[in-house]
């Protein structure tokens, strides 16, 4: 590109650039000035009554991971902070691989139906998308509290003689999460295995092949692409979820969205809060980055 | 059980459906195919042709009767336990795969070990002369490599039998007469059973041992191409393979009285009645024609159509019968034949076959 360009490919540029200003100041603005405000905030002092004080300070990093006892001002490390941020990763964890395990039969159901059916069974799987999340959250708590449907159909059918405790476990906010989450699993899914040739199966099934090696080696390769954006779409919502585990955790099982939110609110630490929100941002785009490499390394190896 | 019996169909039937609404695929077909050869399923679309393939593939089932193959009843074995191989209309290649790992797939599944498998593609690989395309995927490859790529992958875990099933029908003509030419050259080279089914006469002409000619569910003639083409069997195999003009006469001992006048001497095929009035059918190509009036068949030329190396010559006869000749191009690309102008049609004993009666 030494040759300098003609000016009226120039202005051809330069047109682009400015009927596209309104979008990029949008995008600019709106994905990247909240985030900035967060990096600024994780710098500052706490102020008394929560906002910040304009005070360089890295006191807030600090306490991410360590801690001063209240008492005799030793310093700690920060378990507490550590025991929530593996719960959080735990439990969104679980929730991916368990809506992919639920939504991949689910998907694979739904696109081998006629076309009608088809549309017909996406369409019950938007509808949870109608109600108020929190207002599903609550019908979860309904289904598994100790006098919960659940409960009181199975002490009335005799399988248990007392109540089992879900509800503000983590296996509550597993559950809600899981529910919450799999139409976004099941979705890209969907499109993945729709695009699916069917013939391939018939030519793996004629090389030799058990239907669990044409799982293995046909199936999931191919519609890997719809596993891996419905993998994101679960994991990075789970792992910030705030609904979810308020209400079906309890005060107890915190979650990071829980924890950061605490610090905003009672809390008054703006500084820490902003901080752990950086951190989230930070173990999510890690955690994309070593996923996807992984999900498209596999197949990149075995080129050989 | 002869050893020689590749694989065979006992009184295959399929019915698609129940009640009324049951369509019958294939009738009750029964087919011996012997081991090394080239054994091609001729017919037009929706004959049976495909399903009777797909019996021996083990895709489906039949309704009643038997498959065997090497002189074991594989009726209701699941296609992953038949060493037997398909090669399918849309190739149906894997896409997340390279042509090596394509090649490999057969075998890998079965168990083998690496080096084998290894081993193998080099040598498949160099079979269908695409060593240089191993890393590529299988989009990157033109229509006729794809179609090398799956003849590969289908002849890599070396099966008994080999099925086509109209794997010529998405390439171009010229690309057509290349792969058949290959098709067979791989057929001889690796000795393997190979199956194959075309609703392309020239096609299956060109390339079978033997020729299994099917129409509606029914196998309807079996033979070798010269067999098939110069002694079919029936009104329906004279005319879809090849043209054939048809006579209709009076037929006594060994000569024909034609409707239209003389009397000619026939071949019968076989099951032909012996007597009575019957249809004949003779090739276009088998028919000479003079412009002096001596024995044979008086015609009147309606016209001729030129297409090249042939001429084809439409006439009609005195009762009325139209009869296509079809003749070689001369030098000057003229025949010489007037519009209208009377001729006499002449032919060599054995080229006017008496057909059996349509049941």
């Amino acid at each position: 590109m030494s040759t300098p360009m003609d000016p009226k490919a120039r202005a051809e540029v330069r047109r682009g650039w400015l009927l596209s200003a309104p979008a990029l100041v949008l995008l600019a603005v709106g994905a990247s000035g909240p985030l900035l405000i967060m990096l600024v905030y994780s710098f500052l002092e706490a102020g008394q009554y929560g906002n910040v004080e304009w005070v360089i300070s890295f006191k807030a990093w600090f306490n991410v991971v360590m801690t001063r006892d209240i008492f005799d001002g030793t310093l700690g490390f920060a378990d507490a902070h550590l025991t929530i941020f593996w719960r959080s990763a735990k439990l969104a964890f679980l929730t991916t691989v368990f809506c992919f395990v639920v939504g991949f039969p689910t998907a694979w159901f739904i696109a081998t139906r006629t076309p009608s059916m088809r549309t017909a069974l996406l369409f019950l799987i938007t509808i949870p998308f109608w109600t108020n999340l929190l207002i599903r959250t609550f019908a979860i708590n309904q289904i598994i509290r100790n006098e919960g449907f659940l409960n009181t159909g199975l002490l009335y059918l005799g399988i248990i003689k007392e109540p089992i405790v879900m509800l503000y476990t983590d296996f509550a906010v597993f559950i809600g999460m899981t529910y919450v989450y799999l139409p976004l699993m099941v979705l890209p899914l969907f499109a993945a295995i729709d695009r699916f040739d069917m013939r391939l199966l018939q030519a793996g099934y004629d090389l030799y092949a058990s239907r669990w090696q044409l799982l293995r080696h046909v199936i999931v390769p191919v519609v890997k692409p719809g596993i891996i954006s419905g993998s994101i779409l679960v994991f990075i919502p789970a792992l910030g979820a705030y609904v979810t585990p308020r209400i079906l955790g309890g005060g107890r099982n915190m979650m990071i969205g829980n924890f950061i939110e605490l610090q905003f609110g009672q809390g008054r630490n703006w500084p820490l809060g902003a901080a752990l929100s950086v951190v989230l941002l930070v173990i999510v785009s890690v955690a994309l980055i070593v996923y996807t490499r992984f999900a498209t390394g596999g197949q990149d190896k075995s080129h050989g | 059980m002869s050893n020689d019996v590749a694989v065979e169909a006992r009184a295959a039937c399929k019915v698609y459906g129940q009640g009324a609404g049951a369509v019958t695929a294939l009738g009750g077909v029964s087919l011996v195919i012997r081991k090394g050869e080239f054994f091609t399923l001729l017919g037009p679309s929706g004959c049976g042709k495909t399903t009777l393939l797909k019996l021996i593939a083990g895709f489906e089932s039949p309704s009643s009767g038997q498959i065997l193959l090497d002189g074991q009843d594989i009726t209701f074995d699941p296609p992953n336990t038949r060493p037997v191989n398909t090669v399918f209309q849309s190739y149906a290649l894997f896409p997340h795969l390279t042509v090596a790992e394509n090649i490999g797939f057969g075998l890998k599944m079965l168990g083998r070990p690496k080096a084998e498998v290894a081993e193998t593609v080099t040598r498949m690989l160099a079979l269908v002369r695409l060593e240089k395309m191993a890393d590529r995927k299988p989009v990157q490859l033109s229509g006729g490599q794809q179609q090398r790529v799956a003849l590969a992958r289908a002849l890599a875990p070396a099966p008994k039998v080999l099925l086509l099933d109209e794997p010529l029908s998405a390439l171009d003509l010229k690309l057509r007469k290349e792969m058949q030419i290959e098709l067979k050259r791989l057929q001889v080279e690796t000795g393997i059973t190979f199956i194959f089914v075309t609703h392309d006469q020239e096609e299956a002409l060109t390339m079978s041992d033997r020729i299994g000619v099917m129409q509606a569910g029914h196998l309807l003639q079996v033979g070798d191409p010269r067999t098939i083409y110069t002694r079919p069997a029936n009104r329906f195999v004279a005319s879809f393979i090849g043209e054939s003009n048809f006579l209709t006469g009076t037929l006594s001992g060994s000569d024909l009285t034609l409707d239209a006048g003389p009397r000619m001497p026939v071949e019968r095929a076989d099951n032909a009645p012996v007597s009575g009035h019957v249809t004949a059918a003779i090739r276009p190509e088998q028919i000479r024609i003079s412009s002096d009036a001596g024995s044979g068949i008086a015609a009147k030329v309606l016209d001729t159509v030129y297409f090249g190396t042939d001429t084809h010559c439409v006439l009609a006869l005195s009762d009325g019968t139209e009869i296509t000749v079809r003749l070689q191009s001369p030098v000057s690309g003229d025949v010489g034949l007037q519009t209208g102008s009377q001729v006499t049609l002449t032919f060599e004993p054995g080229a006017l076959i008496v057909l059996p009666e349509v049941a």
